[in-house]
């Protein structure tokens, strides 16, 4: 028997084959490489939809500054000192150019090195969206659980009311209405601003509490409703919980060590597919509540068709998607054996 | 300007919220108070402001005179970094508005008009400890009005016209007499100077992030569009100003934000309220005081008499007889505002409310023509803000009452500039005028032949608002301009409306010139002389 048709389980492997090899031949290094190079031509994908959106948006950086009084000479003149004058397709292939060295570029507008602009707005979009996403998800599955352990009971119904009310809410209504309570009736927590981590955890973290909120309230009530009807589902249809339930299992362990973990792959595949628009909430929320991350830069590059910088975010945004949903299959990986040992 | 309508949804929810937020005790008004009566200013405190993000509150270029093509939104960084050569100045009222020297001693203009003549202040010098001297002054206009921006001045300068006299004198010669020079230095970018040697040292792409001027304060941080971080500059000519150790500009989503934001404690004042319920909230609030500011620049519905149905005069005299202004004033703003029948509104120079043979408000007379016409189909078009949409959706309102068909539509900055451009627009309810008329735009921008944003091409009327602007006499451009209102009455040019300004909101115990008080906007905004702000201690 070679080391090709030996089953692959744990326990089995065979010596002959070295761990090098068997590292290769794993299922999840296979899947990175091979995510790696599609992500390659969708973050390519990616831009060139990007920029000729952008381009179907009328006017251009000059005009966008210049204002309704601008007079065609100006807009000439402003054009030629921002490299307007090339086609399209050429700033394009220029700005891959150097992107694929790693040069970014510099703003149409202001000049600046897109790269030291990232640096500075991204751990404030990251902060946000990481705070966003951790708290809603460690929020839903203790009531997506409790929720699900008697439907329709008393906790069930609170939690389907609140979860539809804040599915309703656009988050920059709930923004103002988080901000209209906690900062300005009860004074509690900064209605605006950004405070460096650098100038202390609670300065920092008070902050960006109620943005925070206002993105992952919708995201909560979102995985609370999905999970908890994944959930009881498996309980009233799967045939392996009748089978745990016959084997006198008690309804938590069964809910917990059975229907749990089958449910957890659909709620896996919702965060995945969700971090993008996750990141979209922040363009507004940013807005709202003055805080320099890449959301607001975003807008404020749209404003000025600033080309260069748009791609950046773009970038930033595609390879945030591909790795999320990378993530995603890592971890289906790791939780179901039929793919981990899967035959190839 | 404004350009960021993606937040206008946050409007539909603001009366609701403003309600709940308001601290409503039906009194504690004020408006343009805290000026005289605010007692001695008093040195110290730091003091945030916001600003919209979609005008004042966005510098993506920088702030560099030459080089921020948005010089003409950003007043407020501008004049704190740079002071000004001349600031516009008035009564705590409004009234009474004249440019005055700030960083020039006086501005002088020759008998005949053609020939300008600056002197500087003795012994001012820039935040970096160099002189700000007659050259300086000269390589920064010949830089700034090389710029692109439209906030540099019009202008009609004679080859090589400007000279340096002495090290604190300075002419500008021009082709033909220019009475409107003065009033054009408050809101362009000639009037605020760099260091021309921090310029060098730095290179004009730093020093756009990290400018140096002669002004009330430096720059300790700027974050471009975001956050911009002033403190007090210790070598300001002015003894023992500016009043504030520091002084923040927050860039932030729209009045509704910027309004809570307010109420929470979170910063001092808000430049630029456009949004009427709000501002109703604010004037209700005993915590906030509000400054309605002096129009300068009525709204004015255009009519494109170059094509489609407004070449005929008949259609354009039926919009005047259509159009009830004084309806819109009362039933959308409260009647807050003053309508104006010509360019000049309350806040600025030459103003007369009242055009003699401005036709008057008359429904069936419009039905009359209309029916004349066998039918008036007009698309009206606007800028996407909040108070421009909303008139433009009452005058569809009161048009079709007179059997005129409307189809409304809003734009955005590049899309309106669009249709400017291409010629075929029918109406568009826009903004004409500014303090001075012929400074800055001026209303040929509206009117004139040869102006791309203009729906009329008549020499009569050109010729009139040329004179206008090159006359020393001011009693003669005062006649001039009634004349061109006249004219563009009795041809059924534009009906004007009501001049609508913006206000400022502060916390209570703050106090300045422009932000507690009334300054005329001389273009857009009004400018704030941030020197002069103090907080209580």
């Amino acid at each position: 028997m070679t080391a090709a048709t030996l089953p692959r389980v744990p326990g089995n492997r065979d010596p002959r084959v070295s761990r090098g090899r068997r590292v290769a031949g794993s299922p999840a290094l296979r899947l990175i490489v091979k995510r790696v190079l599609m992500a390659i031509p969708i973050i390519i994908g990616v831009t060139i939809l990007a920029s000729w959106v952008l381009s179907l948006i009328p006017g251009n950086a000059a005009q966008q500054l210049l204002g309704p009084q601008a007079t065609p000479e100006d807009i000439a003149l402003l054009e030629e000192q921002l490299g307007l004058n090339e086609s399209g397709v050429s700033r394009y292939l220029d700005w891959l150019g150097g992107a694929v060295t790693g040069d970014l570029g510099q703003s149409v507008v202001s000049g600046q090195e897109v790269s030291d602009l990232l640096a500075e707005r991204l751990p404030v979009s990251g902060e946000l969206v990481g705070l966003a996403f951790v708290v809603s998800l460690l929020v839903a599955l203790p009531v997506a659980l409790f929720a699900a352990h008697r439907p329709n009971g008393v906790f069930d119904r609170i939690s389907m009311v609140i979860s539809t009310v804040g599915l309703s809410v656009a988050n920059y209504v709930l923004a103002l209405i988080l901000v209209l309570i906690f900062a300005v009736q009860l004074g509690w927590l900064p209605a605006i601003g950004y405070t460096p981590l650098s100038e202390g955890l609670w300065a920092n973290l008070e902050g960006m509490i109620l943005p925070s909120a206002a993105i992952g309230i919708p995201l909560f009530c979102f995985y609370t409703r999905f999970l908890r009807g994944d959930l009881v589902d498996q309980m009233q249809q799967e045939e392996y919980v009748t089978t745990a339930r016959a084997k006198g299992v008690g309804s938590w362990q069964v809910l917990l060590r059975h229907a749990f973990r089958n449910s957890s792959f659909g709620l896996i595949t919702v965060v995945g597919l969700n971090l993008g628009a996750l990141i979209g909430g922040t363009v507004i929320v940013e807005s709202i509540f003055a805080l320099p991350g890449i959301g607001q830069m975003l807008l404020q590059a749209i404003n000025t068709r600033d080309f260069i910088v748009v791609q950046a975010v773009v970038v930033v945004f595609a390879v945030v998607a591909v790795v999320a949903n990378l993530i995603v299959d890592l971890l289906y990986v790791l939780l179901d054996p039929r793919i981990r040992y899967g035959s190839r | 300007m404004r350009r960021l309508s993606k937040l206008a949804p946050l409007l539909a929810v603001a009366m609701v919220l403003a309600a709940c937020g308001s601290d409503d005790d039906g009194g504690g008004t004020s408006e343009g108070g805290g000026g005289a009566s605010a007692g001695e200013p008093q040195a110290g405190g730091e003091m945030t402001v916001l600003e919209d993000t979609a005008f004042t509150g966005s510098w993506p270029a920088g702030l560099d005179p030459a080089t921020n093509t948005t010089g003409g939104a950003n007043l407020p960084m501008m004049q704190s970094i740079y002071g000004g050569l001349f600031l516009l100045r008035s009564d705590d009222d409004g009234s009474n508005a004249a440019v005055e020297g700030n960083q020039a001693e006086s501005g002088e203009l020759s008998e005949d008009g053609t020939v300008f003549t600056v002197k500087l202040r003795e012994g001012i010098e820039f935040s970096d400890g160099t002189p700000m001297d007659a050259e300086a002054v000269k390589l920064n206009w010949e830089r700034a009005l090389a710029s692109p921006c439209t906030c540099k001045p019009t202008w009609p300068l004679a080859p090589d016209g400007i000279a340096v006299v002495d090290p604190t004198t300075l002419t500008l010669t021009f082709t033909q007499p220019y009475a409107a020079v003065s009033a054009s230095f408050p809101t362009s970018n000639v009037n605020w100077i760099a260091s021309p040697t921090a310029l060098e040292k730095q290179g004009p792409d730093d020093f756009k992030i990290n400018p140096v001027g002669a002004g009330p304060f430096k720059v300790v941080s700027n974050q471009l569009s975001s956050e911009l971080v002033l403190e007090k500059n210790e070598t300001y000519f002015e003894e023992g100003q500016p009043y504030l150790d520091k002084l923040t500009f927050q860039s932030i989503g729209g009045d509704q934000a910027a309004y809570q934001a307010l109420q929470a404690g979170q910063a001092q004042a808000y430049e630029g309220l456009n949004t009427t319920p709000l501002l109703e909230q604010a004037q209700d609030n005993d915590q906030l005081q509000v400054s309605i500011q002096a129009a300068t620049s009525p709204y004015v519905i255009q009519l494109n008499t170059k094509t489609g149905p407004f070449t005929d005069p008949k259609a354009r005299e039926a919009i005047y007889a259509a159009t009830d202004f004084e309806a819109i004033n009362e039933g959308i703003f409260g009647g807050r505002y003053e309508v104006s029948q010509g360019f000049t509104a309350p806040g600025g120079l030459f103003y007369e409310q009242e055009v003699d043979g401005y036709p008057e408000f008359d429904p069936d007379h419009a039905k009359e023509l209309v029916d004349e016409l066998g039918g008036l189909t007009v698309k009206l078009g606007t800028i996407s803000n909040y108070v421009a949409t909303q008139i433009n959706t009452a005058l569809q309102t009161q048009w079709e009452e007179a059997g005129i068909d409307v189809e409304i539509e809003d734009y955005q900055l590049s899309t309106l500039i669009q249709q400017f451009t291409g010629g075929q627009w029918q109406a568009m309810l826009q903004t004409a005028g500014a303090w001075d008329p012929a400074s800055g735009v001026g209303v040929g921008f509206r009117f004139g032949s040869r102006s791309p944003f203009s729906g009329v091409s008549d020499p009569e009327l050109d010729q009139l608002l040329a004179d206008a602007a090159s006359s020393i006499d001011e009693d003669e451009r005062g006649d001039l301009y009634q004349q061109a209102a006249e004219l563009i009455a009795s041809k059924f040019y534009a009906p004007f409306g009501l001049a609508f300004a913006p206000a400022n909101i502060s916390v209570k115990g703050v106090h300045g010139p422009g932000l507690t008080t009334v300054i005329p906007a001389a273009l857009v905004n009004s400018q704030v002389i941030w020197d002069e702000v103090w907080m209580e201690q």
